[in-house]
């Protein structure tokens, strides 16, 4: 496992969360493009297993896609990193106790 | 004989939840003496990726991802798939983009809710506390939502009363949740997210078997197109849009919000947030992201390809859409099975419930009494914590009980609210506050309130945008007025920034 400090975690979870929004952006496209798209073109006359085609591409396309990437992401861009953190405990939940930190 | 068969399975299933509930309790018992709040609010961080992406999906699909969903589905064919399919981004997104955030953060300090997290982050007891009454609010209505449902469920399939089922079945959730904590929630939610997907199963042979194979099915469902098509009664089943007399009954409008209400907003959900602070590692959450996926599209897409499908059994019902899936147990599955695929709506409304409940609670309990205690600086003594955590635990249980015996109708409208409503207040407050340093309590308050504000009016008074959900009105207010809130308001402290941004520095 790698060691991160503090501050190195949060340019990490940075990248982890944009990794996260592109494949939801994908996903999202590539649903809009099967349903609507493959039902403009073909409307319900082509059949998968005798459902529409258009249903299936983009019902379980879209599930196996999001599946598919997020293995993906999960794989290649996240990165295993202790959540504990050797920092002090901390409480800024009150503006005017400045810099009350507390070891324990 | 087959009113005991029907039975027999959900009575065993009861039982093991029991089980669990007091085994978590027996288990957990010295690490409560420690840290009560710890161990029953968050089960002490330790959850693994299957668990946690078992809970997550549980607690997520609900009495209508079982009961209304695939009516509505058996009446306006494969558009409602389609509809419902958005879902499958709700897992892991909010894990994703929140989880190891709040994750690392609720570790620094040491938060047990996402109002610690929010207090911690905004610096604002007022902005806490209506966060805590939020909670406390829709959650209380949702449960009860959910327990008027499941009743329903239990006495349609049963035979025994509305009353009966009600109490039988509210009990059993009520009492583990009340023992167990958020522990047994986790773990009982992940037994309920199995047999749910053994009752989907169960069901899809169920209705593959009666309607004659597949081909026999698609034919009916074709047959009911071209008629509805034709008369102008009905719904085109074969199309996205599910054409009623020429008419989208799903406009492309109300997809386009569907994306934001049950897709990217449930990122907002507290009852999720909160699963982001109880995981034990990264490892896990990596795996609960994948395992989430797949376990919450096969659910949803599954159940509601079910319902459609289902339109080759049963051609017509009495009464509402809602009962098409109990009639399809009722009348074409052999009484075991039926006992055993039943299991599976009723563990859908179980699953939420109890995580509701023990969020709810911990909303009274921590977020309320304990930072009032902590306040006054006046020391806890964790056994009356506990005493009491366990007491509020089983009175919102009870109080929600007796409320849906005769449900009084302010609570069942302002359910309706609930689900969109808890995104509206919470959407912004999260994302803002985790990744825009400019983000304060005065664009929080005014975000968060506005937001839920301009959401509920708007439903309230049918008031509508072409024929977009009023998600869009609720999340666009709250946003525009957020970022006002951040300009106009006053900044929080450095150190604040150093905790939730230490990259900017």
């Amino acid at each position: 496992m790698q060691k991160l400090s503090y501050k190195e975690k949060f340019v990490q979870m940075n990248k982890e969360a944009k990794a996260s929004w592109i494949v939801a952006a994908i996903v999202i496209a590539f649903w809009w493009m099967a349903g609507f798209g493959i039902y403009h073109v073909w409307g319900a006359e082509w059949t998968i297993l005798g459902m529409p085609a258009w249903f299936v591409v983009s019902c379980f396309g879209s599930w196996i896609l999001c599946v598919g990437l997020v293995w993906f992401i999960t794989a290649k861009v996240f990165q295993d990193f202790e959540l504990e953190d050797e920092l002090p405990v901390v409480d800024v939940s009150t503006p005017d106790a400045a810099g009350k930190e507390e070891t324990k | 004989m087959s009113a005991f068969l029907r039975l027999a399975p959900v009575f065993v299933f009861f039982l093991v939840l029991l089980g669990m509930g007091f085994y978590v309790q027996k288990r957990s018992a010295a690490a409560r003496a420690e840290d009560y709040s710890k161990d029953y609010f968050i089960g002490g961080r330790s959850l693994g990726g299957f668990v946690l992406a078992m809970t997550l999906v549980a607690t997520y699909s609900s009495v209508s991802s079982f009961l209304s969903g695939p009516g509505v589905a058996w009446q306006k064919g494969f558009g409602w798939v389609y509809y419902a399919s958005t879902q499958v981004v709700a897992a892991f997104l909010v894990l994703g983009v929140l989880g190891k955030k709040l994750a690392v953060i609720g570790r620094r300090t040491e938060s047990v809710t996402i109002v610690d997290i929010i207090r911690q982050r905004y610096q604002s007891n007022g902005l806490a506390i209506c966060s805590a009454v939020v909670i406390i609010v829709f959650f209380t209505t949702q449960m009860l939502g959910q327990f008027i449902g499941g009743a329903q469920i239990f006495s349609a399939a049963t035979g025994l009363s509305y009353e009966a089922g009600l109490l039988f079945f509210a009990a059993v959730v009520v009492l583990y949740t009340t023992v167990g904590g958020f522990q047994a929630v986790a773990i009982t939610d992940t037994a309920c997210a199995i047999v749910m997907l053994i009752g989907m199963v169960c069901l899809g042979y169920a209705i593959l078997t009666k309607g004659g194979g597949m081909a026999q099915i698609m034919a009916t469902i074709n047959e009911a197109s071209k008629t509805a098509v034709e008369t102008g009664t009905g719904f085109d089943m074969l199309s996205p849009t599910a054409d009623s007399a020429g008419i989208p009954s799903i406009s492309v409008q109300l997809y386009l919000t569907q994306w934001m209400l049950c897709g990217v907003c449930t990122l907002g959900l507290p009852q999720s947030g909160v699963r982001c602070l109880s995981y034990k590692d990264t490892k896990s959450v990596h795996r609960a992201m994948v395992y989430g996926t797949i376990v919450v599209g096969a659910m949803m897409v599954g159940m509601h390809l079910l319902g459609v499908l289902s339109r080759g059994v049963l051609l017509e019902v009495e009464g509402s859409t809602d009962s098409v899936m109990p009639t399809l147990i009722a009348s074409y599955m052999h009484p075991l099975v039926a006992g055993i695929t039943i299991i599976g709506p009723l563990a859908a409304t179980m699953s939420t419930i109890s995580s509701l409940l023990i969020a709810g609670s911990s909303a009274i309990v921590k977020d309320i009494y304990l930072h009032a205690k902590e306040t006054k600086q006046e020391p806890v003594n964790q056994k009356t914590l506990g005493h009491l955590s366990l007491a509020v635990t089983a009175l919102m249980g009870i109080a929600a009980i007796g409320l849906s015996i005769k449900p009084p109708d302010i609570i069942v409208w302002i359910n309706l609210f609930a689900f969109g409503g808890l995104e509206t207040m919470f959407f912004w407050m999260l994302l803002l506050g985790l990744f825009w340093r400019k983000a304060n309590a005065t664009g929080a308050l005014w975000g968060g309130i506005g937001g839920l504000a301009a959401y509920c009016v708007t439903m309230a008074l049918n008031i509508k945008i072409g024929t977009f959900h009023n998600i869009l009105i609720g999340v666009g207010v709250g946003f525009f007025l957020f970022v006002l809130g951040a300009h106009v308001g006053r900044q929080n402290d450095e150190k604040v920034h150093r905790l939730f941004f230490p990259e900017q520095f």
